[in-house]
């Protein structure tokens, strides 16, 4: 099996160790992961909040995969379409079919899901756009105006949103230890934000945030959280999960510093449904209109019950969770990702594809935590494996027009744009990224961090110095 | 300040544990070569304390041989039990979940709140469920074990089991 990864986030190297792990005496196997981020491990690095350095760990894992001679990584590669990175070496999927006889999409959710009445404006930008801010991510967000604002409204209550919150309110004293590019420490250290609102269109029994996050909020030192209407947390008709039961306790007891006492304050700002955001006379405020809402018990969907209000903030930000990109093969728009059965890619017509499968969220839909994108990957390298030693008969080729793979690839062939990129040094290996990790801890250690990150121009003169 | 924790954050849990080794000093890359085993000294054979791991449905997956101390998810690695550790005994993660007897769930100390917060996730939960990095064997645990036995089943995951991303109750 000559196998293509699209995508090198955690999903990407669960499916590939395991394949590896499975075969390891397969001489003839051959596991390539490309990615259009140059460095490896997609959310673990563009995606986890910085205070949580514990979830990195399992990168470990993903060098141990990685020594493997028969995987190899090739960073800054975009298969398929124009990438919104200028400076990605771009593949045809054609082009990468053609050199392989099995193809993994490992792709992700990287597309956030907007709201209709919250069009992207100065005072209105997705939480993606900051996540990506703070983690220097290669789409180079700008810094969102902190010293100029007050107050900001997160849109959505899942775990995004809290890492957001937590950013804004965090001491920058604490944060300064983890990798936090310094640009980013500056602008947080100039940050005159004071209030964070967090809006979910559903009460507490439907919060999307875990416990851990909420927890963490709950414990800052130097911001409070409004307290909670007794009447929202009244629970005394339901009987609560085992999280439920655990959030309503700690929603209940409030934060640990008392409502006031901080500089800073934070509110979970429950059936409240945006529905509109103006500018006014003030420039350093919109109006962010609100319609009210209640939880039908038996749908569990929010009705609006007819009255609303108004909000003064001055950025909002919606954090509503990511879907896949439409472009894609193999997308459905009702899904909002690939169309997958058991992990087979599944083409339009309803056939179960040959030799072609999705893992992660590129096939469930961006949900769930690092331990589900595991079980995942390795139910479809399980999938991969068993249809390598006994195939399924209903299962076809894929049309020519959707995928046309190489059943006898030549063992050591790459794309030739992408044999074109090594040359030209615009691609980085698992080695160079070796390097450049090893480099950005050093780097981190002389300013007391974890790590200080380089972005690609800089990384690409480090690897390749002439 | 967190136990284990060096004042940074993001250093192993309860890693002053194995101080004495001197391994938990060791550099990323040092790390990847011991990756594949838990750092533990196994004891002389026929002088551990016995431990059995058990598949979902309760089949022996292997007998192994702990030291007083060495806990369930280092013990699982050195003896290539598939028990992840994908946080590596950080309890960020839930990924070593184990099962345990009543009568060993009841004599461990209570799960603090970060293991918790993570249970409170992991997958097929169960009311004697603890985290694999977090259960330390000691000989009191032997002498209430079944046999003179310590049993850890691991829980049965399947992507069947997710509804929205959570485990179905």
């Amino acid at each position: 099996m000559k196998l293509a990864i699209v995508g090198a986030g955690p999903s990407a190297f669960y499916a590939a160790s395991r394949i590896l792990s499975g075969l390891p005496d397969a001489q003839r196997l051959r596991v390539h992961l490309f990615d259009r981020l140059w460095a490896p491990h997609g959310l673990v690095r563009y995606g986890v909040a910085p205070d949580h350095p514990e979830v990195k760990n399992c990168t470990h894992k993903f060098d141990g995969a990685a020594q493997d001679p028969r995987l190899r990584f090739f960073g800054n590669v975009n298969v398929g379409g124009t990438s919104t990175i200028p400076h990605n070496v771009n593949v045809p999927l054609a082009s990468l079919c053609a050199n392989y006889s099995h193809l993994l999409f490992a792709t992700g959710c990287t597309v956030p899901t907007l709201h209709s009445a919250l069009p992207t404006s100065e005072y209105c930008r997705p939480a993606l756009s900051l996540v990506h801010w703070y983690t220097q991510h290669p789409s180079h967000q700008l810094p969102p105006p902190l010293d100029k604002i007050t107050h900001v409204s997160l849109i959505g209550n899942g775990n995004v949103s809290l890492d957001v919150a937590r950013m804004l309110l965090t001491p920058v004293s604490i944060l300064k230890q983890y990798d936090v590019p310094e640009a980013v420490l500056e602008v947080l250290s100039r940050s005159t934000v004071r209030h964070v609102s967090i809006i979910a269109r559903r009460g507490p029994l439907e919060a999307a945030f875990t416990t851990k996050e909420l927890r963490e909020l709950i414990n800052l030192p130097n911001a409070s959280m409004m307290p909670i209407d007794k009447s929202i947390l009244d629970t005394s008709d339901v009987k609560l999960t085992r999280q439920q039961s655990r959030i309503f306790q700690l929603l209940g007891k409030g934060s640990k510093q008392p409502f006031g006492s901080t500089e800073k304050t934070w509110s979970l700002d429950f059936f409240r449904s945006p529905t509109g955001l103006m500018p006014t006379s003030n420039p350093s405020f919109a109006q962010l209109s609100l319609a009210h809402t209640v939880v039908d018990p038996i749908t569990k969907k929010a009705e609006l019950t007819g009255e609303t209000s108004l909000m003064q903030t001055s950025l909002v930000v919606p954090s509503l969770g990511f879907q896949g990109e439409p472009n894609m093969p193999f997308y459905d728009p009702a899904l909002r990702h690939l169309r997958t059965v058991a992990g087979r890619l599944v083409s339009s017509r309803g056939n179960v594809v040959r030799n072609a499968y999705a893992s992660g969220w590129a096939s469930t839909g961006a949900k769930g935590v690092l331990a589900s994108t595991m079980i995942d990957a390795y139910a479809v390298a399980d999938t991969i494996l068993s249809d390598l030693s006994s195939p399924e008969a209903d299962i076809q080729d894929a049309s020519k027009d959707e995928l046309s793979l190489n059943q006898s690839p030549d063992l050591e062939s790459i794309p030739s744009e992408v044999e074109q990129g090594l040359r030209e040094n615009s691609i980085a290996g698992y080695d160079d990224w070796r390097r450049i990790d090893q480099e950005e801890v050093a780097r981190g250690e002389a300013l007391g961090k974890e790590r200080e990150r380089m972005g690609w121009e800089e990384a690409r003169r480090y690897i390749s110095p002439n | 300040m967190r136990k284990g924790s060096n004042g940074l954050g993001w250093s192993l849990r309860r890693r002053e544990f194995h101080s004495s080794c001197g391994m938990c000093k060791l550099t990323t890359s040092e790390r990847l070569t011991t990756e594949l085993h838990g750092h533990l000294t196994r004891p002389e054979p026929g002088t551990g304390i016995k431990v059995t791991f058990k598949d979902s449905k309760g089949e022996l997956i292997k007998t192994v041989e702990a030291r007083d101390g060495d806990d369930l998810l280092s013990l699982a690695h050195e003896h290539d039990i598939d028990l992840e550790g994908a946080c590596e005994r950080s309890c960020a993660c839930s990924t070593c979940h184990v099962i345990l007897p009543q009568e060993l769930y009841d004599i461990l100390p209570e799960p603090e709140d970060d293991e918790n917060d993570m249970l409170d996730m992991a997958f097929g939960l169960t009311d004697t469920s603890r985290l694999g990095c977090q259960v330390y064997v000691t000989k009191e645990m032997k002498e209430m074990g079944e046999r003179g036995e310590i049993v850890a089943t691991l829980p049965s995951a399947t992507r069947n089991m997710f509804v929205d991303g959570e485990p179905i109750q």
